[in-house]
This record gives C-alpha cells, sequence and structure tokens, in this order.
C-alpha cells in the first residue's frame, strides 16, 4: 500500500482528479467562491488529512506537476500575441494602467505588511499576489518568500477581484469597457478575468492583455523598487 | 489514412512540445546571463512573445500543446498551493491580516488602474481633437 501511495503516479493522479471535481463544482454552482483550484486544493489537504496519503507521498507526484509551470508561464506570450490588434489600437491606456496598477498593488502590500508588522518572508509572499500566479511564484521565491502563501494569496486575490468587480464597476461609473477590462486583468489576473468575459467581449480582451501585461510590468517594478 | 492523419497530428504535437521547451531552455540561459535576478520562466515569455511578433515562430506551430497548458493552467498550482500544509503553523495567526491586504490592495489596484486608464484615453481624444481643430 504504502508503495502505491508514494509512487509519483499517486498524486498525478489526485491533481487531475480533485482538480476535475472542482471544476465540475464550479459549474453547478456558477459563483467565483466555488474555484475549481481552491476546491482542489482542499480536497488534496483534506485526503492527505483523513487517510494514510502522507505529505511527502503526494509530493512526489506534486512536483512533477510543478514541472510544467515554466512551459506553462512561456505560453503565456501566445495568449498576448492572440490579442496583439486590441493591444496595438490601445496601447498607451493599457501600459499606463498596467504600470500604474501594478505599481499600486506592490506597494500597498508592502505598507500594509510593515504596517500590520508582517516580518519580510510574509512580505515578500504578498508583494506579487496581483499578477498571475507562475510569475507570482517565482517573484515571491526570488524575494524570500514562501510559494504556498503566494498561491493562496493569489487564487484568494483573484476571487475578490472577480466578486467586487461588477460593484467597483457601478460604484465608480466605470462606463468604458477597455478601462474596466484593464482594472479587472491588472487588479485580479484570471479568475477576474472569468469575470470580465461575462461582462463583455471587449472586457474579457482587455483583461486577457492585462494579465500578461500586468504581470512582465511587476516583474519590472521588483527590479527598481527598494522593497 | 487515418492512421497517417494521426501519425502526422502525433509529430505535430511533438514539434510544438519541443519549440516550448527550447523556449523555456532559453529562458534558462538567459536568466543566468542577466546581472539582476529575473524570474527563467519569465525570461521565456518575453523570448517566445519576440518569437512571435518577428514572425519565426507561427501561432499555429504552438497549437495544441499551447492551449492545452493555457486552459487547465490551473492545475499546475494544486501541489503548490497544498504546500501550505506545511506553513500552516507559521501563517495561522497572521491569516486575517493576509487576508485584509489581499481585499485592500485588489480595490486600490482595480480603482488606480481604471482611473488611469480612463484619463489617458481622455488625454488621447483631447489630442486629436486638437489636432483636428488645428
Amino acid at each position: 500500500m504504502a508503495e502505491i501511495l508514494s509512487s509519483p503516479l499517486c498524486g498525478i493522479a489526485l491533481c487531475i482528479f480533485t482538480f476535475k471535481i472542482g471544476l465540475w463544482v464550479n459549474r453547478r454552482l456558477k459563483t467565483p467562491l466555488a474555484n475549481p483550484l481552491l476546491i482542489a486544493i482542499s480536497l488534496v489537504i483534506l485526503l492527505i488529512g483523513l487517510t494514510p496519503l502522507s505529505y511527502e507521498q503526494f509530493s512526489a507526484g506534486g512536483s512533477v506537476i510543478s514541472m510544467l509551470l515554466p512551459p506553462a508561464t512561456a505560453v503565456l506570450a501566445s495568449s498576448i500575441y492572440r490579442e496583439i490588434e486590441v493591444l496595438k489600437r490601445n496601447f498607451l491606456p493599457i501600459m499606463a494602467g498596467c504600470l500604474a496598477g501594478s505599481l499600486t498593488s506592490m506597494a500597498s502590500a508592502y505598507f500594509l505588511c510593515k504596517w500590520f508588522g508582517l516580518d519580510e518572508t510574509l512580505t515578500a509572499s504578498m508583494l506579487p499576489k496581483s499578477v498571475t500566479t507562475p510569475i507570482a511564484m517565482e517573484l515571491s521565491v526570488a524575494g524570500g518568500g514562501i510559494a504556498a502563501v503566494t498561491v493562496a494569496a493569489v487564487i484568494f486575490t483573484g476571487i475578490i477581484g472577480a466578486c467586487l468587480s461588477p460593484i467597483l464597476i457601478k460604484l465608480f461609473k466605470i462606463e468604458n469597457p477597455v478601462a474596466a477590462g484593464v482594472a479587472i486583468g491588472t487588479a485580479s489576473h484570471a479568475i477576474g478575468t472569468s469575470k470580465a468575459i461575462e461582462l463583455g467581449e471587449v472586457q474579457g480582451a482587455m483583461s486577457g492583455i492585462a494579465i500578461g501585461v500586468a504581470g512582465l510590468l511587476t516583474v519590472a517594478w521588483s527590479l527598481v523598487l527598494p522593497f | 489514412m487515418q492512421f497517417e492523419k494521426d501519425w502526422g497530428k502525433k509529430m505535430k504535437i511533438l514539434t510544438q512540445l519541443g519549440i516550448i521547451f527550447a523556449v523555456c531552455l532559453a529562458g534558462n540561459v538567459v536568466s543566468a546571463l542577466l546581472p539582476f535576478p529575473f524570474p527563467a520562466s519569465v525570461a521565456a515569455m518575453v523570448i517566445l512573445f519576440l518569437l512571435l511578433l518577428t514572425g519565426a515562430v507561427k501561432p499555429a506551430r504552438l497549437g495544441e500543446s499551447s492551449d492545452f497548458l493555457l486552459k487547465n493552467m490551473a492545475i499546475l498550482f494544486i501541489p503548490s498551493g497544498v504546500g501550505i500544509l506545511e506553513q500552516y503553523a507559521f501563517v495561522r495567526e497572521h491569516i486575517l491580516k493576509l487576508a485584509a491586504i489581499c481585499l485592500i490592495t485588489t480595490l486600490l489596484t482595480f480603482v488606480v488602474t481604471a482611473f488611469t486608464v480612463l484619463g489617458v484615453i481622455r488625454l488621447q481624444k483631447r489630442g486629436k481633437a486638437v489636432e483636428t481643430d488645428g
């Protein structure tokens, strides 16, 4: 039994099946709160807690799944390239929005962490949390943060963005679809973008572009900013 | 016939994966050569974007493999997320603060981004109006 559990295949299969369950629940409930990734992570944690499966045994397969992260990050390039015409047409507003937005995200996270008295490890884990997970994770680890905390913060941020952006759009009367889309993508990456797609085609495309552009600009900011 | 068709498709996916992994390897090389810390996978993303822009790689060349990775990307974060188990004792006492930071920064980022975009669009319109007037 232990041999089967510690085989990498076990962790790989678990990732796939828990995610499938997450997708199924998400489709049923139709709310960003039922995030498939969140459901899958919770299910795996439950299984590790309740069954003989240990964290180390799961990680044998988990590390194989994680190995696919760099290629998945690289192909984000093709998702920006697909929208290149939209990007060209609105180049300045998108760049300016993402530049200001990613700076706001990092600076406000930094000052709030300091204000709450959090240590450097947690601060480094929180700084990149508005961008897409693969970029956020790399920046977090490079800055001395904890990847798991960053992943949790990224998912939570995405859910907040998906739930609150329609309310914010009404509250601040942001009728321009370009502004709404770029704001959603910059503040809440792919999870927010799923909401932006529901709001409209322009919003969805803009939000999708903002994921990549804000991700890149956050990397640039992290090189320039003193924290 | 069917066999040949399937075989051709399989070779295509192999080529796609070959390109993607080669670009990742190039990203590692660039990241190691740069004088400042730069994430290797982001370097790979920039390289791939440049290859697409210059036409060196046709978007169709990435086809199914790239779509597969993009569509199923979330699954790749499960192991990292489960890693919170190892960190829970350390994070537990700060969890409310961390949640508050997520909420406040997300609202701020949304509002600043939206109004920056609106401001630039307004400036551009004014610029165009002056152009046509003059």
